[in-house]
């Protein structure tokens, strides 16, 4: 695990992304005490401000502070997606192995149904089940979920076709241990360093995924801090303050170029040949 | 030796090569020096990690990034290649030196006809046209014994068997009339009589060229057979450097006389006496068939033809309690395939009876089946689970068969295990990457002894390992038998640890099994026809004299 680490900082992508992650992080936990205002809190007199010594940067339609809205959103935002990306990995994970395994027939079935699913779009597919269930923080994570399954079912079958092949799968199915044991304990383990890189590069999509739902209102509701729906208040006033509109998109590029870049530097320490 | 008149083609003086790493700087080679006349081969045997192919690559100048060359020269006819630019190496290899490697499939690329890659070797080191050079080099294909030469330029690489493949490899070594080849392991790949046949042709191609030849292998029966001068190099040292019959009988160093020892010879057995004719056996196979191939759903509807491939032609033998027997053929004989059908992996049709059941299919395979019969695989690599401790490993068998209660009887027979197999208890806690080869295979060995089976199937167990390290694991193997009184079904494809060990051998042939016979009668010569080939074509190490 430290060796891990210790080749992760090597890399030049891997200690800046672990840099913005870490940060990251810590506005996430932390953010609601680092607030300088109430973010919910109006000031009619202060409205579409720019960044000032009082507002750092800058306020909103109805004169709340921007900063603190983020500092609020990232709870929101970070942990939705991380959740709902871990989520999608798991059960992709899960049937991609276990599709693996089986082999023959019914490989084929599982196989061309999550074609058939990812033949649509993910945004499309993700608005179609919130639409379906309605809009909620908590539909919008499973739909966001369901949306990344198929892509990582067929991503962890391709690397478990080869754990398939190996010795210790035949020995363990020659020993007449149960199916679900071979899944889990023997096949598992060993697709899970190439499963983590893809993920914290799917992350990024996942906030943008967030965004997109929130931005077209099918996510977060008003008055959330989500910085996908503070975009989308944004744009009816982005002629008057562009601020509103630019804080919130940096903020969203920073965390999601922070999860590629720690995607890429994984990549190269999970893999020691490289 | 180094007289004026006839000066080395290839010297290697003092010659030293670090790599660096991230763990600091690992000496590959040590104050190597070596040097071949025309017309003279010099084997250089050593194991895995020796050092073999770092120095092969030395020569031919074609080192990793990391490479650090210390000291030392490496002088091809008298000219110093250390000071040669990457621009004249490229002339030099391919049209001075040549090398030959292990895998002809590899060596060869897979998308180029066989002719248009031979002829593009003389187009580019001695200016032929093209036509002049197709022409050149189906007269090569026809040297090197390949009976449709014209038919075999237009061959892609697939479309010819791997020695055919070798044989064209070794025409494009030979094309330019090179000063030195290098050959690195060229038949470690090949079948036992294919093998013999190359190193056939090699010599004969050798004693017409004069060609010096650098002929690296870990298999001393072997170098013996190709080399009259050997070179044994053991940690990146030259342990000795002498002709072949006086390091055989006469081996200077402990390495080398370990390793002379360790050498599979059939003269010396090392199983005990076959087991009493009991009267039932414990296993026997009725005509047991395997074939290969998924029939398509859509292709059957269609009435399409299934292409399946018979893994296993209608195989019957049998195995008596507490007997070795030994399973030889060439790769895709069916030796593996008769394993796995019996351990349940592949399916199959005919009857496998054991110890009075009848066994149809593998769903007929209890979990009293399975906890009899276990299987040890060849790669101890791919057969332990990386991510898993050795506890955890050797735990499986313990908890599936309801073995042991308890977590602190589980740790004790854990333990156990290890001791069994001459291996520290400690060893539990490490992962299968902290081990050595050899230490590995012995934990696949425990991890198959612990459900204390009737039957092991031992799959290639040691040809994956090196001979010293090999024959610890035999011996360790042949205790473990004497202790439980355990069958075994050994397959390998060297006929000398066979003859070693095996009570009876079974020769397999493309799916057929040829004949069953005791081990001591298979170099009779009432023996099938395709058994004499078998026996002939296998080097077998030269006497050692008594007392060393």
């Amino acid at each position: 695990m430290i060796e891990i680490l210790k080749r992760l900082l090597r890399t030049p992508q891997g200690a800046l992304g672990s840099l913005i992650i870490l940060l990251t992080i810590i506005l996430v936990v932390f953010g609601p005490w680092l607030a300088p205002h109430d973010p919910q809190a109006m000031s009619p007199l202060a409205r579409y401000k720019g960044p000032s010594a009082d507002f750092w940067l800058g306020t909103d339609q109805y004169g709340r502070d921007i900063l603190s809205r983020l500092l609020m959103g990232g709870q929101a935002t970070v942990v939705m997606a991380v959740a709902a990306t871990v989520l999608g990995t798991l059960f992709g994970a899960l049937v991609g192995t276990t599709s693996a395994f089986l082999g023959g027939r019914a490989d084929e079935a599982i196989m061309r149904t999550v074609d058939a699913v990812m033949s649509i779009p993910s945004l499309l597919f993700a608005l179609l089940i919130v639409n379906l269930l309605g809009s909620s923080t908590f539909n919008a994570l499973m739909a966001v979920a369901i949306a990344f399954a198929p892509g990582m079912a067929r991503i962890t079958r391709s690397v478990a076709l080869t754990v398939r092949k190996q010795d210790y799968v035949s020995a363990a199915v020659a020993r007449g241990e149960p199916s679900r044991f071979i899944i889990v304990r023997e096949m598992m383990p060993n697709v899970v360093a190439p499963v983590i890189v893809e993920m914290t590069i799917r992350i990024s999509f996942a906030i943008m995924l967030f965004a997109t739902l929130s931005f077209l209102g099918l996510g977060a509701q008003p008055p959330s801090t989500e910085w996908g729906l503070m975009i989308s208040e944004a744009r009816a006033y982005m002629h008057r303050s562009p601020w509103m509109l630019v804080w919130p998109g940096i903020a969203i590029a920073t965390v999601a170029i922070g999860f590629n870049l720690l995607g890429d530097g994984l990549r190269d320490a999970l893999n020691p040949r490289t | 030796m180094n007289n004026k008149a006839n000066p080395p083609v290839l010297e290697v003086l003092d010659y030293s090569l670090d790599y660096r790493t991230h763990a600091g700087p690992f000496s590959a080679l040590r104050h190597i020096n070596l040097e071949i006349a025309r017309g003279e081969v010099l084997g250089l045997v050593g194991e895995s990690g020796s050092g073999k192919t770092s120095l092969a690559w030395s020569i031919m100048r074609y080192l990793p990034g990391n490479a650090w060359e210390k000291t030392g020269a490496i002088r091809l006819s008298g000219e110093e290649l250390l000071q040669k630019s990457e621009r004249e190496m490229r002339a030099i290899r391919g049209g001075r030196m040549s090398m030959v490697f292990q895998d002809p499939s590899t060596s060869l690329n897979p998308t180029l006809s066989l002719g248009r890659q031979l002829s593009e070797v003389l187009v580019h080191h001695r200016g032929l046209t093209k036509r002049q050079a197709w022409a050149e080099a189906e007269a090569r294909l026809a040297q090197v014994g390949l009976k449709t030469p014209a038919q075999m330029m237009h061959r892609m690489p697939h479309e010819a068997s791997g020695g055919e493949k070798q044989r064209v490899v070794i025409a494009t070594a030979f094309a330019c009339d090179p000063e030195l080849i290098i050959f690195d392991e060229p038949t470690t790949a090949l079948d036992v009589i294919t093998a013999r046949q190359i190193l056939d042709l090699l010599s004969e191609l050798q004693a017409e060229t004069g060609v010096a030849a650098l002929y690296i292998s870990h298999d001393l029966a072997l170098v013996s057979r190709v080399a009259r001068r050997v070179s044994v190099i053991y940690r990146g040292e030259i342990m000795e450097s002498r002709d072949v019959e006086s390091v055989f009988r006469r081996p200077e160093k402990d390495y080398t006389r370990n390793l002379i020892a360790a050498v599979p010879n059939p003269a010396r057995r090392l199983a005990g006496p076959a087991p009493e004719n009991t009267g039932r056996p414990l296993v026997e196979a009725d005509k047991v068939t395997v074939q290969y191939g998924r029939s398509s759903f859509i292709g059957s509807l269609l009435g399409r033809q299934q292409d399946q491939v018979l893994g296993n032609n209608a195989v019957s033998l049998s195995i008596a309690p507490g007997e070795i027997l030994g399973v030889v053929g060439e790769s895709g004989s069916g030796k593996s395939t008769l394993a796995k059908a019996l351990t349940g992996l592949n399916p199959f049709s005919g009857e496998v009876r054991f110890d009075g059941r009848t066994i149809r299919s593998p769903r007929d395979m209890d979990k009293a089946y399975r906890r009899d019969v276990q299987m040890i695989f060849q790669h101890p690599d791919a057969s332990l689970n990386p991510r898993h401790r050795i506890a955890e490993i050797l735990s499986r068998p313990l908890d599936l068969y309801g073995l042991v209660s308890g977590a602190a009887a589980r740790n004790e027979k854990i333990g156990d295990l290890l001791e069994e197999v001459r291996l520290p208890r400690d060893y539990a806690d490490r992962f299968p990457h902290q081990l050595s080869g050899g230490e590995k295979q012995r934990v696949a060995i425990a991890r198959a002894f612990a459900s204390r089976p009737r039957l092991v199937i031992c799959d290639e167990i040691t040809s994956a390992l090196d001979v010293s390290v090999q024959a610890s694991v035999v011996e360790l193997l042949l205790e473990l038998q004497r202790q439980t009184d355990t069958a075994y079904l050994f397959i390998t494809h060297d006929l000398n640890l066979v003859r070693q060990i095996a009570h009876r051998i079974a020769v397999m042939y493309r799916g057929d099994l040829i004949e069953v016979v005791a081990a001591d009668e298979i170099g009779s010569p009432e023996r099938a026809d395709y058994t004499r080939r078998l026996i002939d074509a296998v080097p077998t190490p030269p006497a050692v004299e008594a007392g060393s």
